[in-house]
């Protein structure tokens, strides 16, 4: 009680305190209340005018539209976005597309209509009163569609007889026409009909039911830039939903134009290379991660999504044992086989295990605990130094390398070189690959590091795994200099009016663990590799342009049963996977190719000469005649 | 105990109380005829009604303690909504994608109401405390931006477009209101001048407005705001002169007319009453917004003065943008019209302001009573 009538009292001094009075200043205040008085009286004045104009003069022809309130939106689609190639060529453009929309409101007779139109469409009417049904929640001037895309044929008729079907209405959509079939398919991805989860995430009434969007790559992830905007038609009908006029139109807003970094010849050349094949190529620009073809075999049918994919097709995809559906430069996870001694090498020479001169002795094979560990030449390769051993990519002397090299050392020099870990580019669903360590072997396998596994992933077997994008992103380093650029895909996003709206600089994301001195020991190998009489990647060689690469087999099973069986008899799912990664010029170095082939068995004589291909593209060189010489790991 | 001054009583504006029950009235037919045809909405009117009892019983709270009061307790009132509207964010009953409700189970607050309100009292009371008559810097507004500048963001992250403006619109009429240096008041021009819809949105172009407003506003109806504001044109048009009688607006009862029982109410009324009515309502609501200006300059203390103004801007602002996007004026916001639109929040918000009013009008004679 004592204290509600103190808080009390010091509310009362409070209120005494506030009471002072300025008598000026509240005239000062009481002015301005005139003003704003007068303020208010010209708005509401504002508004009684408004009224009059809409009540009064206006009055009349509100009434007769509200009487027969038949006002009709019809939403005008934009068109989506072109892409296009670095060089402004297209890829990926619009056509219209004509589909048949049904309003029911404005149809008296919903089951003669639907008849006549079972006919004309050729389509049972289960399958239109299906659809009809599924928007069935649907405000019933919400117009629905019907069927997609019909012919001219179909078209013409019905607008011919379009008094015989009150109701139905043609609706012309911009939709994708893919210039060059499926080129690039899994990096541009497809469109679909918005499923109901998107719909409730999109925001600000951007979507309605039925509109296409993005599902895949870049359709998916820039469709925010490619979408552009909806424009709307307000139309008066009469009662059978024939249009009187037009009462209002906004135009849509076109979507942006994407720039790839794509070049679109390089492009053709690498999917051409690889049409009967399974696996990846890349190339990318070496001074600032630009990715300039990216390829993977067997490419996706895109003309197969429009309209939404049958569940058979898609089942088909799915059962393919080349695996169409996944991108193989990002998802695919290979043993990065001979390519990997780069990295020991570098690692050799890092912690100075290893000098350029440092030569070991190779028999064509090398005991340790309890098993002879082979190198690919039976006969060995004699004396042989790190260069030559790099060239013609002797196991015997990285398994001597690997028997000082510590996993956790190595580990560290590949992931410096972006190895085991996603590139970060704009796609989805990147594997980063493993590059094991003592640590991740314990967690996994509750089991230490055994010395034996040091030799298998020392040549890139055993536990590691890369995506041929990080092998790539590998390649441009040792090609730069040591910087790992993020492996980029768009160029430019520009808007209607030819204004870029979004600009990709380079981004380097990390620089590799290496000395310069050491990398020109990496580079003149890789130089030999290609150039030199016994190098395994004799078949990337160019007449005038200096070509610098590794080769690499990658085993996928070690099957004793098939060792001395010619490559061809061994089944198909057992060969092994053939690599090929090179830079070029290796003076002046400006573009990095890599390839993989799943099952390719040899990496020089099977993906050598993809690579060779697209550098030959790249160089404008005309294509010499194959290249007959017997092939090497 | 305190002491209840028998001059109190003498001084209680019936004026008001009249005025307001006579909109409540209009606005609780208004609110019968647009819900009655539609099962779900039967109740609204009851549940309106039951507002309006409960904001009455408010008002009898807020008139009797003296609201100077309001100058101590500003603070832990503006604190109390800052929180809640923290809380909404992070707990709040989503509705079409915003967050602006907490659930009392009997009934769902939204806090930004009444943060309207407490908005005013904040600035009332600051510029109460700071003004030195001298005029205000544009370094002394720094604190009245801040105190405006958190409810704002924190509403227009809801999203609510509507309301968050309507805190920009107390701030502007409330530091006009206070002097300012004219350097400041040059400035502040050339801010606001960008900043008032009125002025940006009818430079930019149509799609650019479209893309501004649905990035705020996710009520927006996905068949596009044209179509509402040409289909509220129509009903309010089509009233004509006299009106189509209560209860026989066709444009309403269908369902071409979108929230016509909260922001679009008017425009039910106006096709059921005609140019006639809303005129009528027009001048109930001319007379309420002059009585309010009247009070305030009948106050003779600067507290009461400057809250009064503040009170009497909220109710204006939001009736005038409410008219003037239902008239197709102004392009599509979330906006209640005050003592009409159906919502607890908004109706007990007002009422309380009412009530505010009454105060002040109550003990306009009180300012050197304090014994």
């Amino acid at each position: 009680m004592k204290d509600h009538s103190t808080t009390l009292s010091s509310m009362q001094r409070t209120i005494t305190r506030i009471n002072k009075i300025d008598e000026a200043e509240l005239f000062l205040l009481k002015k301005r209340i005139d003003f704003a008085t007068y303020f208010v009286i010209f708005l509401i004045a504002i508004l009684i005018i408004r009224l009059w104009f809409l009540q009064v003069h206006k009055g009349f022809d509100y009434g007769r539209l509200s009487e027969n309130n038949r006002i009709r939106v019809l939403n005008i689609v934009a068109p989506r976005g072109n892409i296009m190639d670095q060089h402004g060529i297209p890829i990926i453009t619009n056509r219209p597309c004509f589909n048949v929309i049904w309003i029911r409101e404005d149809a008296p007779n919903p089951e003669i209509v639907i008849k006549r139109l079972s006919k004309i469409l050729n389509e049972d009417i289960s399958v239109l009163l299906d659809r009809i049904r599924a928007s069935a929640d649907n405000p019933r001037y919400m117009p629905l569609r019907l069927k997609e895309d019909i012919d001219w044929k179909t078209l013409v008729f019905i607008e011919n007889n379009h008094f015989n079907l009150p109701g139905v209405r043609i609706e012309v959509l911009p939709t994708r026409e893919y210039l060059h079939g499926d080129l690039a398919s899994h990096l541009i991805g497809y469109l679909g009909e918005i499923n109901k989860e998107e719909l409730q995430e999109s925001k600000g009434g951007i979507y309605q039911g039925g509109d296409q969007l993005g599902k895949m790559g870049i359709e998916k992830l820039q469709e925010q830039y490619l979408r552009g905007e909806k424009g709307r038609s307000l139309l008066e009908v009469d009662v059978h939903g024939f249009e009187q006029r037009q009462i209002e139109l906004e135009d849509p807003l076109p979507g942006n134009d994407l720039y790839l970094t794509i070049d679109i010849e390089l492009q053709k050349i690498a999917e051409e290379a690889m049409a009967d094949k399974a696996g990846a190529v890349i190339a990318m620009d070496v001074n600032t991660g630009r990715i300039l073809a990216m390829a993977s075999s067997p490419p996706l049918n895109l003309q197969e999504f429009i309209g939404g994919i049958s569940s058979k097709s898609w089942k088909s995809l799915l059962d393919n044992p080349l695996h169409p559906l996944t991108n193989k430069a990002i998802q695919g996870q290979y043993p990065p086989a001979s390519i990997y001694k780069i990295i020991s090498a570098l690692a050799g020479l890092g912690e100075e295990i290893v000098t350029p001169q440092t030569v070991f002795y190779c028999t064509g094979s090398m005991p340790f605990g309890n098993r002879n560990y082979r190198c690919w030449k039976k006969n060995g390769h004699g004396a042989i130094s790190l260069k030559r051993a790099l060239a013609e990519s002797c196991d015997v002397y990285f398994y001597q390398l690997g028997q000082k090299l510590n996993v956790d050392t190595l580990a560290k020099y590949a992931a410096s070189f972006g190895l085991g870990q996603k590139t970060g580019i704009e796609l989805e669903n990147e594997k980063p690959g493993l590059i094991p360590t003592a640590a991740w072997k314990l967690k996994e396998y509750k089991e230490p590091w055994q010395e034996g596994e040091s030799l298998s992933i020392i040549i890139g077997q055993g536990f590691d795994l890369v995506t041929p994008l990080q092998v790539c992103q590998m390649m441009t380093a040792i090609a730069n200099g040591g910087i790992i650029y993020r492996p980029q895909l768009i160029e430019r996003i520009v808007n209607i009016d030819d204004m870029i709206i979004k600009e990709f600089t380079p981004i380097a994301d990390s620089r590799a663990l290496v000395l310069p001195a050491n990398l020109q020991v990496i580079r003149d190998a890789l130089i030999s590799a290609v150039n030199d009489e016994h190098g395994t990647g004799e078949q990337a060689k160019l007449e005038h342009i200096t070509v610098a690469g590794k080769t690499g087999t990658a085993q996928v099973v070690h099957l004793s049963q098939n060792k001395d069986l010619a490559d061809e008899e061994i089944p198909y799912k057992y060969r092994d996977h053939a690599w090929f990664s090179c830079f070029a010029p290796a003076e002046k170095p400006e573009i990095a190719v890599t390839v993989l082939i799943e099952h390719g068995s040899h990496g020089g004589s099977v993906a050598g000469p993809i690579a060779k291909k697209i550098l030959e593209k790249y160089f404008n060189i005309p294509q010499a005649p194959p290249n007959t010489k017997q092939p090497k790991g | 105990m305190l002491h209840f001054d028998r001059r109190l009583l003498l001084n209680f504006d019936w004026a008001i109380i009249l005025t307001v029950l006579v909109i409540a009235g209009m606005g609780l037919l208004n609110l019968y005829s647009a819900t009655h045809s539609a099962e779900p909405y039967a109740a609204a009117f009851v549940r309106q009604l039951y507002f309006y009892l409960l904001g009455f019983a408010g008002i009898m709270v807020i008139i009797s303690f003296d609201y100077r009061l309001f100058v101590t307790a500003n603070y832990p009132l503006y604190i109390t909504i800052i929180l809640l509207l923290t809380i909404v964010l992070f707990f709040g009953n989503a509705v079409s994608d915003t967050q602006r409700w907490l659930n009392f189970g009997f009934f769902r607050l939204q806090p930004s109401e009444p943060a309207k309100l407490v908005l005013v009292i904040t600035l009332a009371s600051y510029y109460y405390r700071k003004d030195t008559g001298l005029g205000f810097t544009l370094k002394e507004l720094v604190v009245p931006l801040l105190l405006t500048g958190l409810p704002f963001l924190l509403i227009l992250r809801q999203p609510d477009l509507g309301t968050a403006l309507m805190l920009i619109f107390i701030f502007i009429s409330m530091t006009l209101f206070v002097k300012l240096k004219w350097s400041t008041l040059s400035v502040l021009i050339g801010a606001c001048a960008s900043m008032l819809p009125i002025g940006w949105l009818y430079l930019l172009k149509p799609y650019q407005k479209q893309r501004i407003l649905t990035l705020f506003n996710p009520e927006l109806d996905p068949m596009g705001s044209g179509y509402h504001i040409l289909q509220s044109k129509i009903a309010i048009g089509s009233g004509m002169m006299f009106g189509k009688g209560f209860l026989k607006g066709t444009q309403v009862h269908l369902d071409f007319l979108p929230e016509r029982h909260t922001d679009f109410a008017f425009s039910v009324w106006a096709e059921e009453w005609g140019f006639i009515g809303s005129l009528f309502f027009l001048a109930c609501y001319f007379f309420l917004i002059l009585m309010g200006l009247n009070i305030a300059v009948a106050s003779r203390d600067k507290f009461g003065v400057l809250l009064a103004f503040g009170i009497v801007s909220l109710l204006f602002w939001q009736a005038f943008i409410n008219l003037a996007m239902i008239l197709g004026l102004l392009p599509v916001v979330g906006m209640p019209l005050p003592l009409f639109s159906y919502g607890g929040s908004s109706l007990l918000t007002t009422l309380a302001g009412i009530g505010i009013l009454l105060n002040i009008r109550m003990r306009r004679f009180m300012t050197s009573t304090g014994d």
